[in-house]
């Protein structure tokens, strides 16, 4: 079944056209990559699947329903969380309180005023939980802007998470993690559910290889090639273009 | 750190009994003046807690003059037009202070900052004009005779000013407990979070306009009883209580005692009545030495008075805790 589906996207900023005819379609339970070089409209491409931005022209498909009209929030309570590429989290709050609340704006339970938010017991079960799913286990007191900057990272992803959402979006989830930051997000990301779509943009071409089944590669806004990732690897145009020829070897390409 | 955030809850609640206890002794030991100087602290009080609430969610109001006077103006015409009961007419003014501020509301909370002030302020302007204006109520003369609550039935006799200062200490406190009582809730951590990261909110699936409209309609309901009680105490209504002063007025308390602390609007409130009583009758440009204390707080004390106690509290608190707590030290190397 296609979970999310984008047909002939268009979105331009003045003169400037960020997304340029969009196909493409992502499988129920699978992983998917978007590449391509800074400025190729990749955080556009999220921006419009999430909801935050409206495209000119064209509509996008949630199992099949036409959801182009809605707005984050509908397409957020109807199971398409994302994660920032710039951390966008609730800094005056632990990383308990930032994840419980999540949980609590899922489950409905945030509309609640008349009993405390501690009483609120599966919220803060869920949201130790999702903590514990990125590491985050022993710095669930700590306040979000005391946080390191990876941690933060970790907790950006574990916010969508906690959204508990059929499709997860991704972007640069690893940005500025330490190596060993990057290797548990690697680890968190090849053990994610297979019943969640996950989309992912990211530079690390080790982490995309290694995770996706399909990749698309961005360039100027349009789909300059897609396939799994032998076949971009074989792909002569994605290697002039985007990856170079030693891309796969240094395994970096950002 | 969880310790630490409760620690800042129990330290404001510790405040907020400290100050009822100095209300009342002051109720109790002060004579007939004093009383009236009181009454209209608890009110300020009040009015002040609703514009807290809205602040939770991170919107400053400029014009609840407004809002206040809306409880004013449906308390005075029901009782003193309409003859009708005052009890009556306090619920139809919350009644009405929830309708109004719904319908402003549905506009105004669409923006933010500057411009939420000025929608606001714009909102309570005309309210301002049809105030000045209106035959019904005399316009801009006013209207007086109005009536307080009749508690006889059950020993209370409102008249005297010292029941009358009772009872709204009394309701300033009721208005605190039920707002401690929200901010602490899911609905209350929403709203801090909004005024946090409002996009985050709307991306997490919450609906970020019905917040700051829920927000603003209580605060609406709140602000309109204090107005039913602002009119109760002078007994006499006129266009000046819809007036920016008095936007200006409640937000200066709110400043100087704490915004988004709860019990620094109503010891503001207290500070700011004292404040006017002694300046006003010291001074002939007394609304000059009220700017430049004003100015002096919020340069000196950005986080008002409350604010300033928890960040020092917090800071000694932290000194006192033991190395390696996560957070802690890093909270302490800012």
């Amino acid at each position: 079944m296609i979970a999310l589906e984008t047909r002939n996207l268009n979105k331009s900023f003045g003169s400037l056209q960020v997304t340029q005819n969009v196909n493409l379609a992502f499988e129920q339970g699978e992983r998917s990559a978007i590449i391509g070089p800074n400025g190729a409209g990749k955080t556009t491409f999220f921006n419009l699947l999430a909801g935050e931005l409206r495209p000119n022209s064209g509509s996008i498909l949630f199992e099949g329903r036409d959801i182009t009209s809605l707005d984050s929030t509908s397409r957020a309570r109807i199971g398409i969380a994302r994660s920032f590429q710039r951390n966008n989290l609730f800094p005056d709050y632990t990383v308990r309180e930032n994840l419980a609340l999540a949980c609590a704006l899922r489950a409905g339970t945030a509309p609640i005023f008349w009993r405390p938010m501690r009483s609120l017991t599966s919220a803060h079960t869920e949201a130790d939980e999702v903590a514990a799913q990125v590491g985050l286990q022993d710095s669930l007191g700590a306040t979000v802007r005391n946080l390191s900057y990876g941690s933060q990272r970790q907790l950006e992803v574990a916010l969508a998470l906690a959204c508990r959402p059929k499709i997860l979006l991704l972007d640069e989830p690893t940005s500025g993690m330490s190596p060993e930051e990057t290797a548990r997000m690697h680890d968190l990301i090849t053990g994610l559910p297979r019943t969640l779509t996950v989309i992912i943009i990211e530079h690390d071409m080790d982490i995309v290889l290694d995770v996706a089944d399909k990749i698309a590669v961005l360039d100027y806004g349009r789909v300059l090639e897609q396939g799994t990732p032998a076949e971009i690897r074989a792909s002569k145009i994605v290697r002039e273009r985007y990856l170079g020829e030693d891309a796969f070897g240094a395994g970096g390409a950002s | 750190m969880m310790s630490m955030m409760a620690n800042r809850t129990f330290v404001r609640r510790a405040i907020g009994v400290a100050l009822i206890v100095a209300a009342l002794l002051a109720q109790r030991f002060s004579g007939f003046f004093a009383q009236e100087l009181i009454a209209e602290a608890a009110i300020l009080g009040i009015f002040t807690l609703s514009l807290d609430l809205l602040a939770t969610c991170g919107l400053v109001s400029f014009g609840h003059a407004g809002l206040l006077g809306v409880g004013a103006y449906i308390f005075g015409g029901m009782t003193v037009l309409m003859g009708l009961p005052p009890a009556l007419a306090i619920i139809a003014a919350v009644l009405g202070g929830i309708v109004i501020s719904f319908l402003v509301g549905l506009l105004a909370v669409r923006t933010s900052g500057a411009f939420f002030i000025m929608v606001t302020l714009a909102a309570a302007e005309m309210f301002y004009a049809w105030g000045f204006r209106s035959k019904l109520f005399n316009g801009a003369d006013g209207m007086g005779g109005i009536p307080r609550l009749d508690l006889k039935p059950i020993g209370l006799d409102l008249d005297n000013p010292e029941i009358f200062a009772l009872l709204c200490i009394g309701l300033c406190v009721v208005v605190w407990l039920l707002l401690e009582l929200v901010v602490a809730s899911p609905f209350g951590r929403t709203l801090a979070a909004i005024r946090q990261n409002p996009s985050r909110v709307a991306a997490l699936g919450g609906r970020v306009f019905a917040y700051r409209l829920a927000a603003f309609t209580a605060s609406g309901a709140i602000a309109a009883l204090a107005g039913a009680f602002k009119v109760q105490h002078t007994n006499f209504i006129s266009p000046d209580l819809v007036s920016w002063f008095v936007s200006g007025d409640v937000l200066i308390a709110l400043v100087i005692g704490g915004m988004g602390t709860l019990v620094g609007g109503p010891l503001g409130a207290a500070i700011l009545v004292i404040l006017k009583e002694v300046l006003s009758s010291s001074f002939g440009h007394w609304y000059l030495f009220l700017g430049a204390i004003f100015a002096f707080v919020a340069l000196a004390l950005p986080r008002g008075i409350v604010g300033w106690l928890l960040d020092m509290i917090g800071r000694l608190s932290q000194r006192k805790a033991p190395a390696g707590m996560p957070g802690s030290s890093a909270e302490a190397e800012q």
